[in-house]
């Protein structure tokens, strides 16, 4: 438990997708112009990389390596199949979603199908692979990484909705501002750099 | 009249449309600051030029090839697995791109690591297919492909050029044309410990973090809608 | 053309196509790919005797490096017991080719203390002295860390290291690697005391303090600095009944 814990919390926090690694940049920029938008599609992210970051766990172990059912080193295959996993996680969702929700289905658009090929959600699974997680770690890091993809887009977007009212030079305003508020929030997630939860979970 | 035409055709082997596609995309219609794509690897890779110019040539490969497989096959492919058509092909070139980077450039490889990969969510390449290779003939497209990967790749060299002079003083770091321009060892061109003019400067640290590159990002767009009104934000 | 027969026809051609050319270029491929993950780590290894064999580690050539192994490189697999593998033996722990070069640190990390086997890299020097190469592996701030310590023929005194790491951050953490002032400051160091106790290398926030098992730490780089300190301790824990045998 403390290392799911653990980990949920630093790849929600210290390990920010979006704001340490600057993953998911395009729908994020384009989405956060109001909170309501925002938070709809963050718990979209929630639910995708939740899903998507273990079944690929689970795809490159039993079907992608030596040691899985097929016996054969197919991992050259792992582009096509993660990106395959993630367009039909997006596709279910979008189908809940637009039973559950109409509004939330029309005030999103096109951003909803756009979650596959947001980069967070490739780049979880990609990260995934590259740390050698085990499934119940993959869990966590799914889960805590669109948690915090969540935080990151609906504080730009409060952010934004406030900056409607201030005067920014003309050429700087709309996209360039985004940018460089990214940019500070990047650098003040910085500060968490090195934290371990897990010296909260130890009983010190 | 055909006598024109055909001196017109010698002197510039393509149509001013084929220019157009070729060339706009490197400022009024640039992918990276105008159309808003292609952020992501924009930011993380820009720490040096070598990785830079290594991945602005793969994202261009892969732009221009998808966009003309695309194209080839766009009367061809179902409606309903248009998307997942258009992935595979796209995860199919990157898949080409890493395994040959592997063979033949392992320390770039092991540089660029996640974001070789993370070429296919580039929204370039999805965006380019969408807007332009299901709809028009395969030479343009891949004109269109090139144009917007040489647009996405001088972006990144800008950035990176500032980044790594600025932020460990060299270029081209990891070549054999290595230049180590300013730092604090007679290596370099000009040495801080022994110059009189610049023995006061250091490295710029925050150059060397992703942060500066969105800073970089946010003037390189100030800049250009300053000089080109039309693309100035009104929302 | 929008039958669910012409859909799945479709896929399936285009699948088939694309499993084909990448299966081709894959296992084409796949020796180059794995001579390259070897030599990468043959690279690393010279870093930490580059001053002592004269070698530019940054220039060489990957035919040299090869070259270079052959002559003077013999490698050896060893337990934390201090026992020497064969080749068969490093084999069943499932490394092929039964290497030292074959040896995956990170998995052998993950394992329990008694279980894992080790590499070690021993250079035939110009001067017919013994260097020994072992391996390191640790955690840095983001991601791991991994290096390499060089010790003399007094199995004590370092002649020599290299780091490398994954993520760490540039201008801090990853001066470990790029800035060769700090493995520099290793040469000569001692990861024994007098009595014979193993203390490894300690890498002090503040500055070195004592000239024989402190170096200074990276500065902005506490954690990662901890992590290197860390590392030293435990890989060379392994190693420690292997090197009093060797004394």
């Amino acid at each position: 438990m403390e290392e799911f814990l653990s980990i949920f919390i630093k790849s929600a926090f210290v390990e920010n997708l979006v704001l340490s690694y600057f993953l998911g940049m395009c729908s994020y920029l384009a989405v956060s112009k109001t909170v309501k938008t925002a938070s709809g599609l963050g718990l979209a992210v929630i639910f995708v990389l939740g899903i998507t970051v273990p079944i690929n766990w689970l795809i490159n172990r039993y079907l992608l390596s030596e040691n899985g059912i097929l016996g054969m080193d197919l991992t050259f295959l792992r582009f096509i199949l993660f990106i395959a996993v993630i367009a039909s996680m997006v596709q279910l969702v979008e189908m809940v979603v637009e039973k559950v929700s109409p509004a939330l289905y029309n005030s999103l658009g096109i951003f909803l199908p756009l979650i596959t090929v947001n980069c967070a959600i490739l780049g979880a699974s990609l990260f995934m692979i590259s740390r050698e997680y085990n499934f119940s770690e993959s869990v966590a890091f799914g889960l805590g990484g669109g948690f915090g993809w969540f935080l990151a887009i609906v504080a730009m977007a409060a952010i934004r909705e406030k900056l409607k009212y201030s005067d920014i030079p003309a050429p700087l305003r709309g996209l360039g501002i985004a940018f460089i508020i990214t940019g500070l929030m990047g650098m003040a997630f910085m500060g968490m750099m090195g934290i371990d939860p897990a010296i909260f979970f130890s009983g010190k | 009249m055909s006598e024109i035409k055909e001196s017109k055709k010698a002197l510039f082997p393509m149509t001013k449309k084929e220019r157009k596609l070729l060339f706009d995309p490197l400022n009024d219609n640039n992918p990276v600051t105008v159309q808003v794509l292609g952020i992501c690897s924009a930011l993380a890779v820009t720490s040096m030029l070598l990785p830079s110019i290594v991945m602005a040539i793969a994202v261009t490969f892969v732009i221009a090839f998808s966009n003309l497989a695309i194209s080839m096959m766009r009367k061809y492919i179902p409606k309903q697995v248009r998307m997942i058509v258009q992935l595979v092909i796209i995860a199919f070139l990157v898949t080409i791109v890493e395994l040959t980077l592997k063979a033949y450039s392992y320390p770039v490889y092991k540089q660029l690591s996640v974001f070789i990969g993370l070429i296919i969510t580039n929204c370039i390449v999805m965006g380019r297919l969408e807007a332009f290779a299901m709809a028009n003939p395969p030479w343009q497209s891949f004109l269109d492909g090139i144009g917007n990967g040489l647009g996405y790749g001088i972006i990144l060299i800008i950035i990176s050029f500032f980044r790594e002079l600025f932020g460990r003083g060299t270029l081209m770091s990891g070549t054999p044309i290595e230049m180590k321009i300013i730092g604090s060892s007679s290596d370099f061109w000009i040495d801080t410990t022994t110059n009189s003019w610049f023995g006061w400067y250091t490295n710029n640290n925050l150059m060397v973090l992703p942060a500066a590159a969105l800073f970089l990002l946010g003037m390189i767009i100030w800049y250009q809608r300053s000089k080109n009104t039309k693309l100035v934000d009104i929302s | 053309m929008n039958s669910s027969k012409y859909i799945i026809g479709f896929t399936a051609l285009l699948t088939a196509f694309v499993a084909l050319v990448l299966s081709l270029m894959y296992t084409g491929l796949k020796e180059k790919h794995k001579q390259n993950e070897l030599l990468f780590e043959k690279r690393a290894m010279l870093g930490a005797i580059q001053d002592r064999a004269k070698l530019n580690v940054s220039d060489i050539k990957d035919a040299d490096i090869i070259d270079f192994f052959n002559k003077n490189i013999e490698q050896v697999v060893v337990d934390t017991k201090g026992n020497i593998l064969t080749p068969e033996d490093v084999e069943k722990h499932g490394y092929k080719g039964g290497k030292a070069e074959n040896v995956d640190m990170k998995k052998e990390m993950k394992k329990a203390f008694e279980n894992r086997i080790l590499p070690v890299y021993i250079y035939n020097d110009k001067n017919g002295e013994k260097i020994y190469i072992l391996k390191l592996f640790g955690k840095g701030l983001w991601d791991e860390i991994s290096g390499f310590l060089a010790l003399g023929p007094d199995i004590n005194t370092v002649v020599g290291a290299s780091f490398d790491h994954k993520g760490e951050t540039p201008g801090m953490g990853a001066e470990m690697k790029d800035n060769p002032k700090f493995p520099a400051q290793f040469k000569g160091k001692k990861i024994y005391d007098e009595s014979g106790k193993l203390v490894s290398i300690n890498v002090r926030k503040g500055g070195a303090v004592d000239p024989e098992h402190d170096v200074d730490a990276i500065s902005g780089a506490t954690l990662t600095s901890n992590g290197i300190t860390d590392m030293l301790k435990s890989s060379l824990e392994n190693y420690n009944n292997y090197l009093k045998k060797l004394k």
